[in-house]
């Protein structure tokens, strides 16, 4: 019951905020429409009166201007709307290889992650069978062998998420490469069409102007600014510029802390690029964020299961009446040396299952108190606060939350280039009545659409209500 | 990117948000239209079901919350998608006027020179 009012209310939540995010779409689409208002006023002042004997004739308007305008602007919100779709498109892939690590039945490639929510289970489930006979040499096998199925599996987890990182870090320099390429094309548009064309649409050049700014915000996120004589100016989001009317800015890149940074004239602008949008903002927000979050959670997980395994057993006697000391521990586990990168190093270190240390100290080798307080560490806090199995829980539970959202929002995202295009092409032939029907089609279907939402609401509330009172009687 | 499922023969209420998706997507009216009264006619046969069929919608209900989730999305864009539309009729109606404006003001020069 939970799931689904949860999901409700962030519907309601997503609804709510959207109309933020609608109020700042408005304003811009506003400012891009005073802009090129201003511009493209002598065209309607050249061509509107039509004088005959000194009568002006006419509804004196001629829509090219207009079309022209009006499509620079639907233009701009189908090129954002699709460098979101992008952005969304690229981190879920890379969100689902990351999932697919962590869910033994996905038949991934790379299933070398094995299941290490079981791997945790079994591992401490050995030590309570070694409890009930403390000098058996198959039980203590059993617990090494189960800490080396868990270590191999956080470990090669761990790899393969560096592994992603580093392959996404490659094709980020391949987007580059792109960007650079066409933000050069565009610059030479840009000349081309305010040599051509200073005043009117440019016709061709701008379509191929407008085809290479379509393909740019795929790749990264931009803003385009008109200037004067049909110029265009591109920045990224946050303001650097990309273009200025005949000159382009080269993205560069650079490796910072063993990851590719991007710079443009000297200034590192790489997290400004992942948050801006595009295939660029999807890699980057994968590599920077997603899968360090994930490594970061494994680090954790296994620092803490193998220095609180390793501090008990070393506290305890193995079956050679020996105890640890710091000159010569009893470790189960490599000792982590730091946080960072415990779990791509963990390994289990020790060989001989007679340094299993099932007794308590001084009790003889026979005891199995030691034993039973390293089953017991199963249900301990020493994860962050939580139990070992309850940590990985959550972390795999808030990974297939972020995939989902972020399913959500290329799904909405993909909608909504599609009802754009979908726009375009009806106004392509423009006059007042076809672009009146266009909107009202858009008004309909909305309004249709709300109404199949409402409903679709109270249908599921009075379901699970009703569900409810069934399983209850 | 990632495509919305296509619908069932039999569609669950599941299939029925998806399909509602879908239709809003590309802006399918009529299917709208069909999808709305087959909610209002579910939502009419609610208090006559009996205790399997209303377990089983349970069932759904909890089945199609993602899928809510993205049609409310997908509401939420459309909403933005329509209010830039509503922008640039308004710019289109502004220019329209302003055009009149100045062919009225073209008009009054002419009436202030007078026919020479």
């Amino acid at each position: 019951m939970g799931t689904i009012n949860s999901a409700l209310s962030v519907m309601t939540g997503a609804l709510d905020a959207d109309q933020e995010a609608l109020n700042v779409v408005a304003n811009n689409v506003a400012n891009a429409n005073t802009k090129g208002y201003t511009e493209e006023t002598p065209n309607w002042k050249e061509n509107a009166p039509i004088a005959v004997g000194g009568v002006l004739i006419g509804d004196g308007v001629t829509e090219t201007g207009a079309t022209s305008e009006r499509d620079r602007v639907l233009e701009a919100r189908l090129d954002q709307q699709q460098e979101m779709a992008s952005a969304s498109s690229t981190r879920l892939t890379a969100l689902n290889n990351m999932q697919a690590l962590f869910t033994p039945d996905s038949g991934s490639s790379s299933a070398s992650a094995g299941d290490i929510g079981s791997d945790i289970t079994s591992f401490f489930d050995s030590f309570s069978s070694l409890e009930s006979d403390p000098t058996d040499n198959a039980l203590r096998e059993q617990v090494l062998s189960s800490a080396s199925t868990l270590a191999g599996d956080i470990s090669s987890a761990a790899s393969s998420l560096n592994g992603q990182s580093a392959a996404i870090d490659q094709e980020t320099t391949g987007v580059v490469s792109q960007v650079n390429s066409l933000t050069g094309a565009i610059a030479q548009l840009n000349l081309a069409i305010e040599s051509a064309s200073p005043n009117t649409d440019a016709g061709t050049l701008e379509d191929q102007r407008q085809q290479d700014l379509s393909q740019l915000s795929q790749l990264v996120g931009i803003n385009q600014v008109t200037t004067e004589n049909n110029g265009l100016s591109v920045t990224t989001t946050s303001g650097q510029l990309l273009v200025s009317e005949g000159q382009n800015f080269q993205l560069t890149t650079g490796t910072v802390n063993g990851v590719t940074d991007f710079f443009l004239g000297g200034t590192d602008i790489t997290s400004q690029l992942a948050s801006g949008g595009g295939q660029l903002g999807g890699y980057l927000t994968a590599r920077d964020v997603d899968i360090p979050g994930a490594v970061s959670s494994l680090d954790q997980l296994a620092n803490s299961i193998s220095t609180t395994v390793n501090a008990r057993n070393n506290a305890g006697t193995d079956l050679n009446g020996v105890t640890g000391t710091p000159a010569n521990p009893l470790y189960i586990f490599n000792e982590p040396a730091q946080l960072a990168g415990s779990a791509a190093a963990m390994s289990v270190i020790m060989t001989d299952p007679s340094q299993v240390a099932a007794a308590g100290a001084g009790n003889g080798t026979g005891d199995n108190s030691n034993a039973v307080a390293m089953a017991g560490l199963a249900n301990g806090l020493i994860v962050n606060g939580q139990t070992p199995i309850n940590y990985y829980s959550n972390f795999v539970s808030t990974l297939g939350s972020t995939v989902s959202e972020v399913q959500t929002e290329n799904t909405a995202q993909n909608a909504s280039v599609t009802q754009l295009q979908t726009q375009n092409n009806a106004l392509s032939s423009v006059n007042l009545n076809d672009e009146a029907a266009a909107m009202s089609t858009l008004e309909n279907s909305y309004q249709a659409a709300s109404q199949v939402f409402t409903i679709l609401n109270t249908v599921m509330a009075s379901a699970l209500n009703l569900g409810q009172e069934t399983a209850v009687a | 990117m990632q495509e919305l499922e296509a619908p069932a023969k039999n569609p669950e209420l599941k299939e029925l948000v998806v399909e509602a998706s879908r239709a809003l997507a590309r802006l399918d009216t009529p299917r709208l239209e069909e999808l709305a009264l087959s909610c209002e006619a579910l939502n009419r046969d609610l208090d006559s079901m009996d205790a399997g069929e209303k377990s089983d919608l349970a069932r759904q209900a909890r089945e199609a919350a993602p899928d809510m989730a993205v049609l409310g999305r997908v509401l939420a864009v459309t909403r933005a998608n329509q209010n830039v539309m509503r922008r640039l009729r308004e710019m289109r109606e502004r220019r329209l006027e302003y055009s009149e404006r100045r062919i009225r003001g073209a008009e009054d020069a002419e009436a202030a020179n007078g026919d020479d």
